[in-house]
């Protein structure tokens, strides 16, 4: 292929020459100092040496083919979920804004249609029962942003695995809920980050999950499942918690680095 | 035939700027937008006045910070805007991919400007070095999976990107920014021919092209609504979490 370019790159030169010399020829005036080729090469031999860029564009990288990253978005005004792509299908939701936390509520997008009132997507609910999806208006969510990771938390082995573009990058020992209060199963998301808070509890790090306790429903904020850090980092692995996924707070500290919101959770 | 004075070269950018508002969607753009404006003439007289010193030191500059170092506070901000700009084209094309919701033609010019302005952030940012500036949050809308909106969109930001990188360049103050910008300009003249004849637009209406201003840009930017806030996903509060 660079021979190709390097025999065309030649020819064209050739070209440029045998033209220039055949018209000097019909002109009959050789090399004079006059000709206009002549005052070309002299015009292009007096410029100033060409300038180094202060950048160079590097190869482009393409996006690896088959990358299917997980996608969420800011649900930016309260809005009603629904069984169906359409205004008149059942509702299954009421999403707001805000998390009881105060942070902005996300959600995970799993697919989208295009109807005649315009987009709607089917999201992921952050509601009881645990694993609900549902549709919105796509103009009722803000932009798009993208994870390439995903937690796997296993209740039987009590481990939580991160993988990102699908390779274990963390894996830490864990506890979960006790019997009277499970951890619940299923896909789920990280929807926020918590820290700063000072309570030894929890640890130095909290993130909340879009899972519930299907028991602790009177819980302040609702009964959200979060995965944080303890101050009985002993008790770890077991069933110790009252549904939270607790890790020992050098775990959550490592995983606060390589795990943003947004994260696909599944609970096996 | 009387000149137009050079800062009231201002492209009649009606058609794009109906098209970017039909679109629907922040304004991040205007403060740079401004810095450069009000820099402009102080820059030219600098540059008539022979600014060697700073030219000088570009020249000799073995790596991007130094260089950055040197540059004039009028061409670190002319090349923040663009990175900016960058940012937004980048990540309109990236989502698109991502969504893979367009025509395979589209998808496949999609495939190569995306890599191409990618490219351009991270020499832009390499460049700027401390003196880069963060991606806003951007909200594309429905554009990344609609084919009609996708097309009106990049035939836009690709004409203008072109009509921009015009108006900037005669303003730079460093001769090795210009040498360096105008290897995107090229680029950038050659994706909007592209995806122009994709489409079936005549890829070359004019004899010669009128530059874009900063502040048309920035303004057209601004109607399209396609910077949005950050969403609030992190902050320092007690868990409510069942524990």
């Amino acid at each position: 292929m660079a021979k190709g370019r390097t025999a065309l790159a030649s020819g064209v030169a050739l070209a440029f020459v045998v033209t220039a010399t055949a018209v000097h020829g019909t002109a009959g005036h050789g090399r004079s100092a006059g000709s206009p080729t002549s005052s070309l090469l002299a015009a292009a031999g007096g410029l100033p040496s060409p300038e180094r860029p202060a950048f160079v564009v590097g190869t482009p990288v393409r996006l690896r083919k088959g990358e299917t990253p997980a996608r969420f978005a800011p649900v930016m005004r309260e809005v009603e979920a629904r069984r169906r792509p359409s205004r008149s299908a059942s509702r299954v939701a009421e999403l707001s804004g805000e998390t009881p936390e105060g942070t902005t509520n996300i959600v995970l997008v799993l697919a989208g249609t295009t109807r005649e009132d315009g987009q709607w997507v089917r999201v992921r609910l952050p509601v009881l029962p645990n694993g609900q999806t549902a549709w919105v208006p796509r103009r009722a969510l803000g932009g798009y942003q993208f994870v390439h990771t995903r937690l796997v938390v296993n209740r039987e082995r009590f481990t939580a695995t991160l993988f990102s573009d699908g390779h274990a990058v963390f894996h830490a020992a864990i506890g979960i809920g006790r019997p009277e209060s499970p951890t619940p199963s299923g896909d789920f998301y990280i929807r926020d980050k918590l820290s700063g808070f000072g309570n030894l509890f929890y640890g130095p790090i909290a993130y909340g999950t879009s899972a519930k306790s299907a028991v602790l429903t009177d819980w302040p904020g609702g009964g959200f499942i979060g995965v944080h850090g303890t101050n009985q980092p002993d008790l770890i692995p077991g069933r110790i918690s009252h549904g939270c996924i607790r890790m020992r707070n050098d775990d959550i500290l490592r995983l606060s680095h390589l795990m943003p919101v947004g994260t696909p959770l599944t609970i096996e | 035939m009387k000149q137009r004075p050079i800062d009231d070269t201002l492209d009649s950018c009606d058609e794009l700027a109906r098209t970017l508002a039909e679109i629907d969607v922040g304004g991040v753009l205007h403060e740079t937008a401004s810095a450069v404006s009000a820099g402009t003439r102080a820059s030219f007289l600098r540059r008539s006045l022979g600014a060697a010193a700073g030219v000088g030191a570009l020249l000799t500059a073995t790596d991007a910070e130094a260089a950055t170092t040197a540059a004039t506070k009028n061409d670190v901000a002319i090349l923040q805007f663009d990175l900016v700009l960058e940012y937004l084209q980048a990540g309109l094309y990236t989502e698109a991919e991502r969504l893979d919701a367009l025509t395979p033609t589209t998808l496949a010019w999609a495939r190569v400007v995306g890599a191409h302005e990618r490219a351009h952030v991270r020499a832009i940012k390499g460049l700027l070095g401390r003196k880069t500036v963060p991606s806003p949050s951007f909200d594309y809308r429905n554009v990344t999976s609609s084919e009609q909106a996708f097309i009106k969109t990049a035939v836009a930001f690709e004409d203008l990107t072109a009509a921009l990188l015009k108006w900037q360049a005669p303003r730079l103050d460093s001769r090795s920014i210009v040498a360096a910008v105008v290897t995107l300009h090229s680029v950038e003249t050659r994706h909007a021919a592209w995806i122009r004849h994709i489409v079936g637009l005549e890829p070359a209406t004019t004899a010669f092209d009128k530059p874009a201003s900063q502040r048309k840009m920035a303004e057209l930017i601004d109607s399209t609504h396609f910077v949005a806030s950050k969403a609030r996903v992190a902050r320092k509060a007690q868990p409510p979490y069942s524990g």
